[in-house]
C-alpha cells in the first residue's frame, strides 16, 4: 500500500475516494490535478494528505507512466518556428499563433496576439507610430492598457477617404484610446494632388509640427500589405488611377503606405512624391518596428519587409512564419519523436520499391511505339488519323449527321485516352508527349477527319496545357467551319475546394463522362444535347486518388516526388503532382473510408440515390488490391442506402506505374442510367447493352 | 556586324536549346517538387525542335527574321503542354515585332525578351506574383527596356536582362503557385523556385552568351 501522511484521515481518504480509482490514490491524484485542474493544496485538503505527499503522487504518476505529458504538437510547432524566425531574420522578438483556430478570423486572432505583444513592450514616455490595416486595427481593438504616463500615438501616414473601416486615422485613434495615450494625426491625406501640394502642405505649421512627433517615434505598429488586388493597399485608395502594371511590377508587398520589392528594396513609383507620411528610411530608423501580419497570401510581402529590415518585432501565424521559412532556404529541423530508429547493423536495408525496371526501348520512342503497337492489337476498332502520329479514330465511329465526340491529353494514362475510341463511346482521341497536352495540329487534324457535319464535341481533363491546346485547335477548327463545344472535366475533388470546382483537375472520371457523351452522340443527340448531358455527367461525377508510390517518368527514372517507406500520399494527381496531404498508410478498408467519405461528403447523396463506381489502379496497383476496396465501398454503400448501378474495377486511367488507386463515383439519374448502358465497344469499355445492374 | 543572317540567328536558338538541354534534369527535379517532373525535357524537346526547323529554313535562304514563326510552330507541335503554347506565342509575337523579309538588326536582339514576354503574358494571362515563368520574363523585359533607354548596347541590354530575370527566378520562392498544375499545392509550393522562370533565366544567358561570342568571333 501506499503510504500516506496523516494518519486520521486514512479511513476518510478510501471511503470519499471515488470508486472508479479503484484503491489508487495516485491515479485519484493525478486525474483531480489532470483532469479536474485541482491546485495541489486543494488536492492535498481534499484527500486530507500534505501539499508535499500530493507532489510526490503526482511524481510518481509520471513515472509510473500514469500520466503522459505531452506537448500540443501545433503550439510546439509555433514555439519552433518562432525561435527560428527570430534567429533567422535576426528579430528582436517574433511571436507565432496557430493558423487555424476557433472561429474568429485569422484578423483578429493576430489583433488578439499583437494585443499581448504591445502590452509587453510599451513604456510610459513612448512615442508609437501607427500605420494601418486589418490586424492593426483588430489589435488596437483588442487592446486595453491605460495607465501609462506620456504616451503620443501618431499616424504613421496621412489619411484616407477609404470604404474600409481600418483607415490610418481609425487605427490611429483607435491605439491611442485602448493606451490612454494623446492622439497624435497627420492632419493632410495620405495621397496628394501632386508633389508640389505635399510640399505645400508639408510647410503647414500643423502638419510640419505632426511631422516632428512622428519623426520622434520610438516604436511603430503596422501591417504588411501584399499586392494583390484585395489588399489593404489596393482598398486603401492608394493604387486608384494608377497602373501597376507599369509602375509597381517589381513591388511584392507594402508597408506604411511605401511599395518594396523582393529584396526589400524601396520601389518608387509616381505616388511616392505624392504621399504624406513615414518613408522607408524614417521607418528603418525607429528603433522596434512591430509588425502584424499573417496569410498565405501575404508571404512574400512578409519576406521582403523582414529582408528590407523593416521589422524587427513580429506576430505572424504557423503557416506564414513556415512559407517565409521555407523561401527564404530554411529547413525543418527533425524533432526527437520523428528522427527513424538507427538502422541496427546487419539487418537488411529498407528497399524502396523498384520502379526503375522497364521493358522499353528508347525513352523517346515509347509514346509512339506503344501507339504503333495499340494500333495493330485494335485494328479491327482503331485507325491512325490521317498525317499525324499520335491521334486515333474510330473505325465505325465517326458517321454522317452524327456529333463527333473527340478526346486527348497527355500519355502516359493508357488505356486513356486511345481506348475509349469506338463505336458508342469517342470517335477520336488526341495523345501528346508524356503527361503534356498534345498541341493543337494533331487535334485539327483528327476534327477534321471525325465530324459528321453535326458539330464536334471535345472532352478533355483541366490542366491549363490542355485547355491552350484545345482552346487553340477549337479556334482552328471554327476557321474552317466546324462547330465545336467542350466540356472540360473536374472531378478531382483533392485538387480545389468546392467553391472553386472549375480550378479542379480532370483525372479517371474522365471515362464515365467519355462513355455518357458517347452514347449521346450514338444516339444522335444534337450538339448542343450532347454538351449539355456531358457538362451534366461530368458536374455528378468526384474523384478522389491516393498513392503509395509515386510514378517514376520513363527518361528520368526519378521518382517525381518522395513518399516514404510506411506513408502515403493523398489526393495525388495523375502526372506525379504530390497530393495534398502525406499520412502513415493504413489496411484496405480504412482507405476506401478515406475516399469514399470524402466524396460522400461532397456528393451528399441520400439514401435510394444510385451511383456508378469506378476503382481505378493509377498503373501500380494490383487489381486484387481493387477488388478488396471495391468490397468495402459496396459494403459502405449499402448501409449507406445508397444502390449502385455499375462498379468498373481495373486499370482505366492510370499514371504510367504509380502505385495507387483512385475511386470515382458518378450520381445517375434516368438519363444517366441509359446513356451508361448503352451498347458502345472500344478497346477498353465493352458494354452489349442487354447487362441489368443489380438493384 | 550590323544585322543577324539566318544562319546566325540560327546559332543562337542552338545554344539556347544546348543550355536548356544541359539543363533539363535540373529542371525536371525543380518541377518534380511542384508540378510533374516534365518542364526540363519539354523545354528541351521544344528548342531541339525550333533548330531543326530553323536549321532548314536558313538552307532555303530564308531571312533571320522569317526565323522566329518557323520556330513558334515547330515548338508547338513539339511539346504541346503548356510551355508550347505559352513559347510558341512567344516566338509569334517576336515574329510581328520584326520584319520576316530582314535578317535582325543586332541592336534590336533584346528586344526578343521584351516579345516573349508579350506574347507569354498574353497568352497565359498569368500576372506577377503568381509563381511562373512570367515572374522571370517580366522583370527581364524592364531592365531591356530601361537599359535601351540609357543606351546601353545589346550585351549590356541582356546582362540587365539576365540579372532581373535571375532576381525574379529567386523572387519565385517566396510566391504561392496560383496558376497552372502546381497551384493544386497551395502552400507546399512555397520555397521551391518555378521550373518556368528557372528556365527562363537559362533562355536569356544562353541569348546573352549567343550574341557575344557572334561579335566576339567577327571583332578577332
Amino acid at each position: 500500500m501506499v503510504k500516506r501522511s496523516g494518519g486520521n484521515s486514512d479511513k476518510a481518504v478510501l471511503s470519499e475516494m471515488p470508486m472508479r480509482f479503484g484503491d489508487d490514490p495516485l491515479l485519484w491524484a493525478a486525474w483531480l490535478y489532470y483532469e479536474d485542474g485541482m491546485t495541489q493544496a486543494d488536492i492535498a485538503n481534499l484527500m486530507g494528505l500534505s501539499r508535499a505527499s500530493v507532489n510526490t503522487y503526482l511524481a510518481d504518476a509520471r513515472t509510473r507512466g500514469l500520466v503522459n505529458i505531452e506537448i500540443e504538437p501545433d503550439r510546439f510547432r509555433s514555439v519552433m518556428i518562432a525561435k527560428a524566425m527570430k534567429d533567422h531574420f535576426n528579430l528582436q522578438d517574433c511571436l507565432v499563433i496557430p493558423s487555424e483556430g476557433g472561429d474568429r478570423s485569422l484578423f483578429e486572432r493576430l489583433g488578439a496576439a499583437g494585443a499581448q505583444v504591445l502590452k509587453r513592450l510599451v513604456r510610459a514616455g513612448d512615442t508609437i507610430a501607427v500605420a494601418w490595416g486589418r490586424s492593426v486595427l483588430s489589435l488596437a481593438e483588442e487592446l486595453h492598457h491605460p495607465g501609462l504616463a506620456d504616451i503620443r500615438v501618431v499616424q504613421a501616414s496621412g489619411s484616407t477617404t477609404a470604404r474600409i473601416r481600418w483607415t490610418p486615422e481609425a487605427c490611429a485613434a483607435r491605439l491611442a484610446e485602448a493606451l490612454g495615450a494623446r492622439w497624435v494625426p497627420l492632419s493632410a491625406p495620405a495621397i496628394v494632388s501632386s508633389p508640389e501640394m505635399r510640399e505645400r502642405l508639408l510647410a503647414e505649421t500643423v502638419l510640419s509640427e505632426q511631422m516632428v512627433v512622428l519623426s520622434e517615434a520610438n516604436r511603430i505598429v503596422m501591417g504588411i500589405s501584399s499586392m494583390r488586388p484585395e489588399s489593404t493597399i489596393h482598398s486603401s485608395g492608394f493604387l486608384d488611377g494608377v497602373d501597376q502594371q507599369a509602375h509597381y511590377q517589381d513591388a511584392v508587398g507594402s508597408v506604411s503606405g511605401r511599395f518594396i520589392s523582393a529584396r526589400g528594396e524601396p520601389v518608387i513609383g509616381p505616388v511616392n512624391d505624392r504621399t504624406i507620411g513615414l518613408d522607408l528610411a524614417a521607418l528603418r530608423a525607429i528603433p522596434q518596428r512591430i509588425a502584424v501580419a499573417g496569410g498565405i497570401e501575404k508571404v512574400s510581402a512578409i519576406l521582403a519587409a523582414l529582408r528590407g529590415g523593416y521589422v524587427n518585432v513580429l506576430i505572424t501565424d504557423a503557416a506564414s512564419a513556415r512559407g517565409v521559412l521555407t523561401a527564404d532556404g530554411w529547413q525543418e529541423p527533425k524533432r526527437r519523436s520523428q528522427v527513424p530508429p538507427p538502422v541496427v547493423d546487419g539487418a537488411a536495408p529498407r528497399v524502396h520499391h523498384g520502379g526503375d525496371k522497364k521493358l522499353i526501348n528508347e525513352a523517346r520512342d515509347i509514346v509512339d511505339e506503344s501507339i504503333d503497337g495499340l494500333l495493330l492489337a485494335h485494328e479491327p476498332l482503331l485507325a491512325k488519323v490521317p498525317g499525324t502520329h499520335r491521334a486515333v479514330m474510330a473505325r465505325n465511329g465517326p458517321r454522317s449527321g452524327k456529333v463527333g465526340i473527340v478526346i486527348g491529353g497527355g500519355s502516359g494514362h493508357d488505356p486513356g485516352f486511345w481506348g475509349y475510341v469506338g463505336q458508342g463511346c469517342a470517335d477520336a482521341a488526341v495523345m501528346g508527349n508524356i503527361f503534356a497536352a498534345p498541341p493543337p495540329d494533331p487535334i485539327l487534324a483528327a476534327s477534321r477527319a471525325v465530324h459528321g457535319d453535326a458539330g464536334l464535341l471535345y472532352i478533355y481533363g483541366n490542366f491549363s496545357g490542355d485547355v491552350m491546346n484545345f482552346d487553340m485547335a477549337a479556334e482552328m477548327a471554327a476557321a474552317e467551319g466546324i462547330r465545336v463545344r467542350q466540356v472540360v472535366t473536374t472531378d478531382d475533388i483533392a485538387s480545389s475546394p468546392p467553391d472553386a470546382r472549375g480550378s479542379r483537375r480532370g483525372v479517371a472520371g474522365n471515362v464515365f463522362v467519355f462513355k455518357i457523351a458517347g452514347a449521346a452522340a450514338d444516339l444522335n443527340a444534337s450538339l448542343e444535347a450532347c454538351e449539355i448531358v456531358a457538362r451534366r455527367a461530368a458536374d455528378c461525377t468526384y474523384t478522389m486518388g491516393l498513392a503509395l508510390e509515386p510514378v517514376r517518368l520513363p527518361d528520368t527514372r526519378q521518382p517525381s516526388y518522395e513518399v516514404g517507406p510506411d506513408e502515403m500520399e493523398i489526393g495525388v494527381g495523375i502526372h506525379g503532382e504530390p497530393g495534398v496531404m502525406r499520412q502513415k498508410i493504413v489496411k484496405a478498408d480504412d482507405a476506401a473510408d478515406l475516399l469514399l467519405d470524402r466524396i460522400l461528403s461532397e456528393m451528399a447523396p441520400v439514401r435510394g440515390d444510385r451511383v456508378a463506381l469506378l476503382i481505378n489502379s493509377l498503373g501500380g496497383t494490383q487489381t486484387m488490391e481493387l477488388y478488396i476496396l471495391a468490397r468495402r465501398v459496396r459494403q459502405r454503400l449499402k448501409a449507406h442506402g445508397i444502390g449502385v448501378h455499375r462498379t468498373f474495377v481495373g486499370p482505366y486511367f492510370t499514371s504510367l506505374d504509380m502505385k495507387g488507386v483512385s475511386l470515382s463515383m458518378m450520381k445517375l439519374d434516368d438519363e444517366l442510367i441509359t446513356l451508361l448502358d448503352h451498347p458502345c465497344h472500344t478497346p477498353a469499355l465493352t458494354e452489349l447493352g442487354d447487362q441489368k445492374g443489380v438493384k | 556586324m550590323t544585322n543577324l543572317n539566318a544562319t546566325q540567328m540560327t546559332e543562337l536558338l542552338r545554344i539556347i536549346s544546348m543550355r536548356i538541354d544541359e539543363a533539363s534534369a535540373e529542371l525536371g527535379a525543380l518541377d518534380g517538387a511542384i508540378g510533374d517532373a516534365d518542364h526540363g525535357n519539354t523545354m528541351a524537346r521544344g528548342f531541339a525542335a525550333v533548330v531543326t526547323a530553323c536549321v532548314e529554313a536558313a538552307n532555303q535562304d530564308m531571312k533571320a527574321g522569317a526565323l522566329l514563326p518557323i520556330a513558334g510552330r515547330s515548338f508547338l507541335n513539339a511539346v504541346g503542354a503548356t510551355t508550347g503554347p505559352l513559347y510558341a506565342s512567344a516566338f509569334l509575337r517576336a515574329g510581328q515585332a520584326f520584319d520576316a523579309q530582314e535578317d535582325i538588326p543586332v541592336d534590336r536582339l533584346p528586344e526578343m525578351v521584351v516579345c516573349f514576354c508579350d506574347g507569354i503574358a498574353q497568352r497565359g494571362k498569368a500576372t506577377p506574383g503568381d509563381k511562373t515563368m512570367l515572374d522571370a520574363w517580366g522583370p527581364a523585359a524592364r531592365a531591356v527596356t530601361e537599359a535601351q533607354q540609357n543606351g546601353a548596347g545589346p550585351v549590356a541590354c541582356l546582362d540587365a536582362a539576365l540579372e532581373a530575370a535571375s532576381e525574379g527566378r529567386e523572387a519565385t520562392r517566396a510566391m504561392v503557385a496560383s496558376v497552372g498544375r502546381a497551384a493544386r499545392l497551395g502552400e507546399r509550393s512555397l520555397g521551391h523556385v518555378d521550373p518556368g522562370a528557372a528556365s527562363a533565366v537559362i533562355i536569356i544567358a544562353a541569348l546573352r552568351e549567343g550574341l557575344a561570342n557572334l561579335l566576339q568571333g567577327e571583332a578577332s
